[in-house]
Parts: structure tokens; C-alpha cells; sequence
């Protein structure tokens, strides 16, 4: 039961315009311009405080981190598998044993990666003791482990530059994401199989894809900012039934009862998937 | 029903209609028959028309213009959903849940209007029932009330002005019988009925009144010819199809309101749009943005606060004898600025007493105690002979039936107040009215109205007047109740009343006088020529009577002075009981004279005006007047005065209540901005033209209604505040989330959590909230200004609490991705790599690599913290929310059980969302760590504070923002 009449279209026009912009009173919008100016310093105040604040919140709370260690590691306590050479797209290597170009990349990829790892700058490093944890929360300074390349085999680029790309037994390095203050447990070894049999013989550098435990924990990029991650060669010794077919292969971290291999969303969390197609 | 209806009752003589009704025109029909036909015929009411069926306004709720955004949305999601699917991409499953959760949020409050829409018709039809009409009818020979439903066919009715006809009616008999049937005809101006047929159809002849009519004025007995559908109007289907239900203004405004935040939603939601394609986002996930914006931006949640405010406001209303009409009527009550109450039964208790007679040239006391027992002034003057014949014979009140054993005072009668009063007064001294009636059958009659002010009954028979011998009286007449002392009317018996007014102070205005004549042997007078008989009559003397103010009066009126609100009295009788409270006067001792009330009320800056004063004034006069004294009393007003008063008040910028119970109010409570009708006094035309019914017929309950309006805005008010606050912490994630490229902090199901499920119930508990104590102490609102959403409300929700709640949230956001190894630095600029899907080794501050879906649940981690943030600053909110002006702890922050329960309810399914097993996977919500419930807090006290410090400064300049 509303009792107000609408007004005219020409009327409620005049008084937009009188809103935007009344000459009589020097009114813009609604207000006059020391108002709107009173308005604007109010807000600026306003935020300027409520900005000042927040940064210094964020000042305390960085105060509060330490810039070694993080302070937390819900989300990662059990770390993630990659591999090199990483197509761009999803994880799958296509090439031509018989066209260098078709997998240059892979090998320029793993060149560059593994240059880290030469012996040249491993000079800091030291030799650990195999097979045992290499505590050193006590040390100031975090001593990083020596990865000697040539326990990666034929993978290593020392023998074949191609990384066995020519000869259709491509090399796929296996690594563990870094982990801060990660203790595997047990005997973490890299272990792939194939979907199919039959297509591909799966050779490990080192030997049973072992991922020796002398290069964990690990302390962070300041503390500890020569380490290596270890690495674990996969070569694949792609029979002639798999030449031209798509070989999924999935490698897992196995041995190592806190490190997860099996979660259901995370397809990378302790185990990976790619596929390789290989042609003549 | 197509057919035009042939009756040919009008036609028909009484001997053929006893015949063809089986019936007696005088006895009327037996209980037993009228049962017995009430079972053949059915109840005499429209049936009601077949309402639109529940699925299509079932399906309405869901067409809504929010809940087609939210279609669209659902569907965006679907289409992301599908394209991503056929990508192969069997990872993320989030907009499926996003599509599946927004769908069932339209559908559950879909479900939920219909069940309110269906509860708020159920309770107008219940309010309906509340206020059943009645109908005097004659049945074997006794007058009784009934429900109007229960009338059939043959039944003898008696209707008087301000009856809605209860049936079609053949008249029988009528004395100055004038219906309104321009809800049937269309003809504005009022129509006489009488006995006589006067046309050959049935819609233009005399003797037929019709259905749900109106009668204005007169009496008149009829036959029911047809009852319910049966009737003429039943027979109009699209008149009956008219009592649909109708969209209540505040339902407009908020969906008006609604319909602004969806336009803004959609205009937010396509810059977003735009500026995501720009920046070189593909279009699907654009698309996302765009939806999760409008997601975030509609509040989804208000339409149910809102309804539920004000079903809980009617029903506490009702609770106090207020029926609302319709909803919104309640809060027009709270903005009202003007109360023009009709004075006779709602300030006072309309119960008329008589307290003096004059006779013989002296006042004489009654008594007016409750049973009227001991009447001790002199009862043998011949003058009191003839007063007490004309007081038991010139008045149309007559007892129920069946109360012989009741005290008279007790009993009930049929007939208005005053002549109620004097015919118990003359049951009391002069014994059983009804035998002297029996001696002195009725002739004719003109029954008392506002424009004749006086009432005329010829009778026939036998007087005996003791002392001066036998006189045989073939007709006289008797005027009685010429009510007014001061009313041009009264000329001829003006000599009489400047000889008495003088020596009377203790006579009231509200005196009847009564005077008699014979009349020759055989006159015989139709009821239109009524006024000319009564001319030289013989004055029998006057009677004074009172009707004492209500107790609960004088504190409502004082309450209603301090809420900023005028009172004004536009009786059609004005005693100065009344006045002496509406005036602030005191009570003046007993009933004062008038001129003395007049020069008192000028003094005290408040004015009497009569009738015929205001009939003389100058246009623009009465503007001045009532600017310049803020409380008038207006004594002996007409209809058309009344409405005038109102209009005048309305010009001035006021809203107006107007309250009242005769059909003579009736076009005042029209035109007034909200009308109250007397449940109990009230005729069925007030009752119609009224948005409001008072059950008790209390004043008082007025000044409640006002209360309860203030409050259901103050509190509908205070949770839309609370409401729209949160869009702000809401819509900022996104707005960061582009231009600053950060890991997104706050997710689409995460936000429709916080809309629909945690927030809900703070913001509809804020319904519960108490009113402030100085609620009554406030100027009324004014309407232009005050809206319900206003821009100082925007501005101050968005642009102040809505960004210190925004910066709670990303501080705490902040917080947590620094907590985890994400410092601030690096997560500015992250977005493009944190999404990638095949980066599964992203290094954080510390040198650490993260898959993709480690990232993932990192990002829940940071919704659920936001999430979190919001909530906590949420809870600071409400609670700020209590009150608009009042300092929490004046209002003290426990007191609303409701609320604090709320509260706690917020926190537990905060809970709930964070720490049940399996949240992460299906609504996005992560396990927090403790500390981060924490980080907010700081926040929400600084809003509590910022919010007591703008509230203190309100107090101590009022009128400030």
C-alpha cells in the first residue's frame, strides 16, 4: 500500500543532475567539496593507520621467524618426486634415437642440471659415512654431503653425452623435493615399473635406485646452501617391442616407512608418472 | 456461474417471502432451522480462490533475480567443470563441489521462502479469523450477535451504519438506511435503501442490500436472500480473486535493495571480468572470477534475516493484542511523528457513565459507582418522570438476551456507548426498560449521527407522567442525545443552554439533552422528514457523561511526548478528562469545565479547536496551528474535518497514525500513513480501512506498536550492517588475488560457508536484540532520510569495518603462508607459479620444494585461516551491532541469550569445518593451528573499540555520523 506517487522521467532527470552537480549550493554528489575534502582526509588517516598497523603486525611476525628454519611443516612432511629432463607439457618424452634434435633438449636439460653436481663445485663438501643419517644440529655451519656423479652410472654424462638418448636406453633422473629436517627412515630406494612388461629394462645408478640416508636431513638454503640432493639414474633399456609405443612408467619411493607413496589426490607425493615414446 | 443472476426477491411482498423462505419477518428463523440450513448451504463466506499452485510459487522463489545469478554461477562452474574434465584433468573436482554447493544453496533458500511465504499467509489468514465479522440477527425472536460465516438463508439481520452488509439482504424495514456500494457498482455516492422495490433489476432497485457492502449510516432489517458464493459479489469471480495476496512495501524496498547489490555484484564481477581477461587469464577461469565474486558480493543470506525479523515482530505484536495487517505496517508505526487518536475508547475506557443530570433548573449527582445501586437524588419531580421516559425510550441500546440474572451493570448490550450508559442508568431508576418500550411501540426513528448531531424516535401509546393525571399520547417525540453544548445545531436550545452552562461546571461537554412533544393523533412521518418534527419541543433536562480516561492513558501519552511524537486528540467529542492528560495538564479534578481547559491549554502551548472553529478557518490556518502547538485537541470534528486534520499533518511532513473505531474515521485511517482500528469498538469499516487492529482497544498498546517499530527497524537495520560487512573481507581476497598475483586466500565455497551457514544465525539473532534503552527518547525517523540501507551505513560497513576486518584476514593470511615457509615477499607475484599444475618442486623462502597439491591444501590452509579471521571479526562485529548508539556495555553485551548462543554456535561450526576429518578434500577447509585463531583478535577489539569510540561520539553529538 505504498502512498507515494513516481515521479516524472523529466523530474527525477533534473534531480540526477542536481545530485552529480547543484550549482546553489556548489554540491558534488551530495556534498560540498570541503566536506568531500574532510572525507578524503578521514579515510587516508583511516587507512593510513589501519595500513601502519598491518605493517607493523607483519614487522613483529617476521621478527618472530627465523630466517633459517621455517617455523612450521604441516603441509610437507612427507616430500614430493620429480624428475629431469622435465617436458614442458605433462610428463611425457617423445623422441627420435635417430634425430639428435628431437631430444637435445632433454640432454641440454640434464648437462645443465647435473653441472652443479661436478666435482669442481663439490669442493666444500665432504664425504659422509654411507647409510646413516647426517645429523648436524649441533654445527653452526651445515657441511653439505658429496653426490659423486659417477654413482650415476652410465647416467652420469661422463660416458655418453647423450645420456643414452642415441642408443634407446634414455636416462630419467629421479629426485626427492628438498624437505627441511626430513629423516628418511629405513632404506629409501627408488624402484619404477613399467604398465606393461616386456617393452623396457629399468637399470638403477646407484644400484637398486638407493637413495643413501648420509644426504638427509636437510637445513634450509642459508644453512646449509651448498647441499645436493641426491639423485637416482633410471635408465630405460627400451626394448624393440616398446620402440613406437607410449611405455607409462611410474617410479615410487619404497623402503622407507614415513615416506608417503600412496596418497590419493597427490600424484606426485612420494612417486611419479611419466611416459616415453620412442621412435626410430 | 456465467449466467446473470436472476432474483426476483426484490419483486416479492413479505407474505410471499415468508413463503418462499420459510420464515417469519418478525420471530425470524428457529436455532434448530438455521442449523440445519447452515449444513445444507454451507458457511456464508467467499471461499477463497484458488491460490497459485505451491510448485509454481515454489519455482518463483527460485527465479528470483539473486538466484538466477546464482544459476548462472552454478552453471559457469559446471562449464569449467566439463571443459576441464574433457582436458582430462581429473585432478580438481572444486568446481564440481562449487556447482553442486551453490545449486543447493538456492535450492535450500528457495525451500525456505516458500516455507515463509507460506507461514506469513497462513498468519494474515489467521489474523483474518482474529476478527471475525458480526451480524445482529433475529432468531426465534431474540436479538443476537453471531459470526457472520454462520448467517443463512431467511435469516432476519439487523444492520446499522458502520455494518458491512453480511449478506445479500431483502430490507424489510429501514429508517435512513444509506449503503455504499461502490465496491459493487461503483457508485461513489452513498445509496438509500428502503422497503420499497423501485427498479426492475435487482442491482438498481432500493430494497436489495448487497454482500459486503458498506452501511454508512441508518438502520435498516432485512431478509437474507443468499449467502457466500451464492451472492451477488460471490458471483463476481475476479472481485474475489482480488483478495490475493499483495508484496508489502519493505518487502519491495529490500527487494529493490537486493536488486542493487545483484547490479552491483554483476558490475564488480564484469571489471573483475575484464580486467582478468586483459591481464591474459583464459576465459573459463575469467569466467570463475566472475562468479566468485557475485558468490562473495550477494548476500545471500539477508532475505531470510529480513523475514524472519519481521515474522518474529508480528507475532510479539500479537502477543500484545496488536494484529498487523501486513508486516510492514509495523515499522511505519516506528517512523510515526503524528498520533491523531479518535478519542472515545482508545484513551479512554469506553465505558460511558452517567455522572450528572440536570433538571428543574439543578445539577443533580448520580451515582457512579460500578453498580450504579444507590441513586440518591430526588425522584419525584415530574420533570425526572419525563427525562426518564425519553432516556429509556429515544436509545437504540438494547441488552443480549439471556442476562436476567446478570447485575445490570454487567450486562452486555448491543448499541453504542453512550446510549449503552443511559439505558443501564435507566434500567437502574426507573425498572425494566424493555416493558416501557412494549407500552410505547417504535414509529419511526433517526438514528444519531455526526452531521444532525441528534437523534429523533417517534413512539406511539401511553404515557403516564405522575402527578399531573392521565394523558393519552397518540405519537410524540422524542430527540435525545443532542449531544453538543457548543454546536450550531443546538439553536433552539440555546436559551437552555446559556442559562444552565454557567451554574454547571460540573457538566461535560459530552451532556445529551432531552426534550419531548406530542404529536397530533395519527401523523404519520417518513424517516427523511424525522428533523423537522423534532422543532418545539419541550426540554426535559440534560444528563452529563463521562468516560474516564484509561489508566494506562497519561504514562503512554507522556512516552509517546518523549519519543518525539505529537498526540492529538480529533475526537468526535472531546472531554477534558482526556484532555487533561493528553495536555500534560494533570488531571484537572474531575471533568473541567471547558473554557477553563481552553485558556489552560494555551498557556501550556497546547489548544482545544472545535468543529465549527476549524469549519471557519482559513485555508493554511490549521498548517500554522498545529506547527505552532504541539499538542491539539480537536473536539466535535467531522469525518471530512478528520481527514483534513490528517492531510494537514501529512503536509507538514509527518507520518501520521491515526486511530479509531466508527465508520465515521474510516477515511482518516485511509489517508493516514498507518490507520488502527479498536478490535473490540470498532466497526467493520475502520477494521478494513485500518493496517492495524487493537484486540483491547488500548492506547497503550499503541505506544508499544510504535516501540516494536523502531525496533524491528533499529535491529533489521543492525543486521544488514552486519550483513553486508563481511562482503568487503569477502571481495578483497579477489581483488589481491589479481592485482597482487598472490596464492588465492580466501575460496568460492569457503565464502558461501561463511554467507550461508556461520553467519546466519548472529545476524537473524540480532532479531532477539533488545531495544535500546532510549528508543522512546529519539526523535521519530524521517523517512526520506533514515532509509533502512543508508549511505552512511554503506560507507561505514565497507569502508571502515569491512577493511579492518580485510586486513585481519590478510594478516592473518600472511601469517600462515610466512609460518609455512612462504614469506611475504615471495608470495607477492607467486600466483602464476603456485597455480601452474605441473611445477610440483616450487621452492619457498627456506629452499624447500612443494608439489602442487602440498600447495593446494597450503592455499586451504589459508581459506580456512581467512575464513577464521572473518568469523572472529564477525563475532566483534555482531556484537558492535547491538546497538546503534548505546555503549555495549550500557546494553550489556549478554543480555541477548539468542545472540550469545549464536555466537557460540558460529564458533562451533568453525570447528566443525576446521578440524572434521575429510573437510579438506570436500569443502576446502584444513586443520589450523591455534595460534591463528588468535592473530584476528587483536582486530576484532580494535573494531569494538573504533566502533565504542564513533558510538560515544554519536551520544555526545547527536545527530552526528
Amino acid at each position: 500500500m505504498s502512498k507515494e506517487t513516481k515521479k516524472p522521467f523529466r523530474q527525477s532527470m533534473a534531480e540526477w543532475r542536481q545530485f552529480i552537480y547543484n550549482p546553489n549550493s556548489g554540491e558534488f554528489l551530495g556534498r560540498t567539496a570541503k566536506s568531500w575534502g574532510l572525507i578524503l582526509l578521514f579515510y587516508l588517516v583511516f587507512y593510513g593507520f589501519l595500513a601502519a598497523l598491518f605493517t607493523f603486525t607483519m614487522w613483529v611476525m617476521l621478527q618472530t621467524l627465523s630466517s633459517d628454519i621455517p617455523k612450521y611443516r604441516d603441509r610437507i612432511s612427507s616430500p614430493g618426486l620429480m624428475i629431469s629432463p622435465k617436458p614442458d607439457t605433462a610428463l611425457e618424452f617423445y623422441f627420435n634415437r635417430s634425430d639428435s634434435q628431437s631430444y637435445s633438449e632433454y640432454v641440454t636439460t640434464l648437462q645443465n642440471f647435473l653441472e652443479s653436481y661436478n666435482d669442481s663445485k663439490q669442493s666444500q663438501n665432504i664425504e659422509c659415512t654411507s647409510g646413516k643419517i647426517f645429523d648436524q644440529s649441533e654445527a653452526a655451519v651445515k657441511k653439505a654431503c658429496r653426490f659423486n656423479l659417477s654413482e650415476l652410472g652410465q647416467c652420469s654424462g661422463k660416458e655418453d653425452a647423450n645420456f643414452g638418448y642415441s642408443k634407446g636406453t634414455p636416462c630419467v633422473l629421479v629426485k626427492m623435493n628438498r624437505v627441511i629436517g626430513l629423516k628418511p627412515e629405513g632404506e629409501p630406494h627408488i624402484q619404477c615399473t613399467p604398465k606393461e612388461e616386456g617393452m623396457v629394462n629399468i637399470n638403477y645408478f646407484p644400484p637398486n635406485g638407493a637413495m643413501d640416508l648420509k644426504y638427509f636431513p636437510y637445513y634450509g638454503k642459508s644453512l646449509h646452501a651448498h647441499y645436493l640432493q641426491p639423485l637416482v639414474a633410471v635408465q630405460l633399456a627400451i626394448t624393440p617391442n616398446g620402440t613406437k609405443e607410449e611405455i607409462a612408467i611410474e617410479c615410487k619411493i619404497l623402503g622407507s616407512p614415513n615416506l608417503k607413496n600412496q596418497d590419493e589426490r597427490d600424484k606426485f607425493l612420494g612417486r611419479i608418472a611419466f611416459k616415453v615414446l620412442m621412435s626410430e | 456461474m456465467k449466467r446473470e443472476l436472476e432474483l426476483d426477491d426484490h419483486k416479492l411482498d413479505v407474505k410471499e417471502l415468508e413463503v418462499k423462505y420459510s420464515t417469519s419477518v418478525t420471530k425470524g428463523l428457529s436455532e434448530a432451522e438455521a442449523a440445519q440450513r447452515l449444513l445444507r448451504d454451507g458457511p456464508n463466506e467467499l471461499r477463497p480462490p484458488r491460490g497459485t499452485p505451491g510448485c509454481v510459487r515454489f519455482g518463483r522463489q527460485l527465479a528470483g533475480g539473486l538466484q538466477c545469478l546464482m544459476w548462472v554461477a552454478a552453471a559457469i562452474c559446471l562449464i569449467a567443470y566439463g571443459v576441464q574434465e574433457g582436458e582430462g584433468d581429473r585432478g580438481s573436482s572444486d568446481n564440481l563441489y562449487l556447482a553442486v554447493a551453490l545449486i543447493a544453496v538456492v535450492v535450500v533458500t528457495g525451500c525456505f521462502g516458500y516455507y515463509q511465504e507460506f507461514k506469513s499467509t497462513n498468519i494474515i489468514a489467521s489474523f483474518r479469523n482474529l476478527v471475525p465479522q458480526q451480524a445482529t440477527v433475529i432468531r426465534a425472536g431474540q436479538v443476537l450477535q453471531v459470526n457472520a460465516a454462520e448467517l443463512v438463508l431467511g435469516d432476519l439481520v439487523e444492520i446499522k451504519g458502520g455494518d458491512r452488509v453480511p449478506a445479500d439482504i431483502r430490507i424489510l424495514a429501514a429508517q435512513g438506511c444509506k449503503v455504499d456500494n461502490s465496491s459493487l457498482t461503483g457508485e461513489s455516492e452513498p445509496q438509500t435503501r428502503s422497503p420499497e422495490c423501485t427498479h426492475e433489476s435487482h442491482l438498481e432497485t432500493r430494497n436489495i442490500a448487497f454482500f459486503s457492502t458498506m452501511c454508512l449510516e441508518g438502520t435498516a432489517t432485512g431478509l437474507v436472500i443468499s449467502t457466500g458464493d451464492r451472492t451477488v459479489i460471490g458471483r463476481i469471480a475476479s472481485l474475489a480473486s482480488g483478495v490475493g495476496e499483495e508484496k508489502t512495501p519493505i518487502a519491495v524496498e529490500i527487494e529493490h535493495f537486493v536488486d542493487i547489490i545483484a547490479g552491483l555484484a554483476v558490475l564488480f564481477g564484469g571489471t573483475f571480468f575484464t580486467v582478468a581477461l586483459v591481464i591474459g587469464y583464459p576465459f573459463l577461469r575469467a569466467l570463475v572470477f566472475f562468479m566468485a565474486i557475485v558468490v562473495a558480493y550477494v548476500p545471500e543470506g539477508l532475505l531470510a534475516t529480513v523475514t524472519v525479523c519481521l515474522s518474529l515482530t508480528a507475532k510479539r505484536l500479537a502477543r500484545r493484542n496488536c494484529v498487523v495487517k501486513n508486516l510492514e505496517a509495523v515499522e511505519t508505526l516506528g517512523s510515526t511523528s503524528v498520533i491523531c487518536s479518535d478519542k472515545t475508547g482508545t484513551l479512554t475506557q469506553n465505558r460511558m457513565t452517567v455522572a450528572h443530570l440536570w433538571f428543574d433548573g439543578q445539577v443533580h449527582t448520580a451515582d457512579t459507582t460500578e453498580d450504579q445501586s444507590g441513586q440518591s437524588f430526588d425522584q419525584s419531580s415530574e420533570s425526572w418522570t419525563l427525562l426518564s421516559q425519553v432516556i429509556t425510550l429515544c436509545n437504540r441500546a438494547q441488552f443480549k438476551p439471556g442476562q436476567e440474572n446478570v447485575p445490570v451493570a454487567q450486562r452486555d448490550v448491543i448499541g453504542d456507548a453512550s446510549e449503552s450508559a443511559l439505558l443501564k442508568f435507566a434500567e437502574v431508576t426507573s425498572g425494566p426498560v424493555a416493558a416501557a418500550r412494549g407500552r410505547f411501540p417504535k414509529v419511526a426513528e433517526l438514528p444519531f449521527n455526526s452531521t444532525n448531531k441528534f437523534q429523533v424516535r417517534t413512539g406511539e401509546g401511553q404515557v403516564d407522567t405522575g402527578g399531573t393525571g392521565e394523558l393519552r399520547w397518540d405519537r410524540w417525540a422524542q430527540v435525545g442525545q443532542v449531544s453538543s453544548l457548543m454546536s450550531p445545531m443546538m439553536s433552539p436550545m440555546s436559551p437552555m443552554t446559556s442559562l444552565m452552562s454557567p451554574m454547571s461546571p460540573t457538566l461535560s461537554p459530552l451532556s445529551p439533552g432531552f426534550c419531548a412533544r406530542w404529536l397530533p393523533p395519527g401523523t404519520d412521518t417518513p424517516p427523511e422528514d424525522l428533523a423537522e418534527v423534532a422543532q418545539g419541543l419541550c426540554f426535559a433536562g440534560l444528563v452529563s457523561l463521562i468516560d474516564p480516561p484509561r489508566a494506562t492513558v497519561p504514562q503512554a501519552v507522556r512516552k509517546c511526548r518523549t519519543a518525539g511524537i505529537r498526540v492529538r486528540d480529533m475526537g468526535t467529542l472531546g472531554t477534558s478528562g482526556t484532555l487533561g492528560g493528553v495536555g500534560g495538564l494533570g488531571t484537572l479534578g474531575g471533568v473541567p469545565r471547558c473554557a477553563q481547559v481552553c485558556y489552560l491549554c494555551r498557556q501550556a502551548r497546547a489548544r482545544v479547536v472545535t468543529g465549527s472553529e476549524l469549519a471557519a478557518m482559513a485555508p493554511g490556518t490549521l498548517e500554522e496551528l498545529l506547527r505552532t502547538h504541539p499538542e491539539m485537541v480537536f473536539a466535535r470534528t467531522s469525518p471530512q474535518q478528520k481527514l483534513v486534520i490528517v492531510e494537514s499533518c501529512q503536509r507538514l511532513g509527518s507520518i501520521v497514525a491515526v486511530t479509531g473505531d466508527g465508520v465515521n474515521d474510516s477515511p482518516a485511517l485511509k489517508k493516514a500513513d498507518i490507520g488502527v482500528a479498536m478490535g473490540i469498538a470498532g466497526s467493520d469499516a475502520a477494521k478494513n480501512a485500518a493496517d492495524m487492529i487493537l484486540l483491547d482497544d488500548n492506547f497503550a498498546s499503541i505506544v508499544t506498536g510504535v516501540e516494536q517499530g523502531r525496533l524491528i527497524f533499529d535491529n533489521l537495520k543492525k543486521s544488514i550492517a552486519y550483513t553486508l560487512t563481511k562482503n568487503i573481507p569477502e571481495l578483497a581476497p579477489y581483488l589481491i588475488y589479481i592485482t597482487a598475483s598472490v596464492p588465492l586466500p580466501l575460496g568460492c565455497i569457503t565464502i558461501l560457508f561463511i554467507e550461508l551457514c556461520t553467519d546466519i544465525f548472529p545476524s537473524v539473532s540480532l532479531a532477539y536484540e533488545r531495544a535500546e534503552s532510549d528508543i522512546m527518547h529519539l526523535r521519530p525517523r524521517d523517512p526520506r532520510r533514515d532509509r533502512l540501507v543508508n549511505e552512511p551505513l554503506a560507507a561505514y560497513s565497507y569502508f571502515q569495518i569491512g577493511v579492518i576486518q580485510s586486513f585481519a584476514g590478510f594478516v592473518d593470511y600472511f601469517v600462515a603462508m610466512a609460518q609455512e615457509g612462504w614469506w611475504p615477499g615471495l608470495v607477492l607475484g607467486l600466483r602464476p607459479r603456485w597455480e601452474d599444475e605441473h611445477e610440483q618442486e616450487l621452492q619457498d623462502s627456506y629452499g624447500q620444494q612443494w608439489t602442487f597439491w602440498q600447495r593446494r591444501y597450503q592455499q586451504y590452509t589459508c581459506y580456512t585461516v581467512f575464513f577464521i579471521s572473518i568469523e572472529m571479526c564477525q563475532i566483534a562485529d555482531v556484537l558492535i551491532r547491538k546497538t546503534r548508539r548505546l555503549s555495549l556495555f550500557q546494553q550489556g553485551p549478554f543480555r541477548n541469550r539468542t545472540l550469545v548462543v549464536a555466537i557460540v554456535f558460529q564458533v562451533c561450526i568453525g570447528c566443525f569445518l576446521c578440524y572434521c576429518p575429510g573437510m579438506p578434500n570436500v569443502f576446502n577447509f584444513m586443520p589450523i593451528r591455534f595460534q591463528w585463531w588468535l592473530v584476528p583478535m587483536p582486530f576484532g577489539l580494535l573494531i569494538l573499540v573504533y566502533d565504542e569510540i564513533r558510538k560515544l561520539g554519536v551520544r555526545r553529538h547527536p545527530g552526528s555520523e
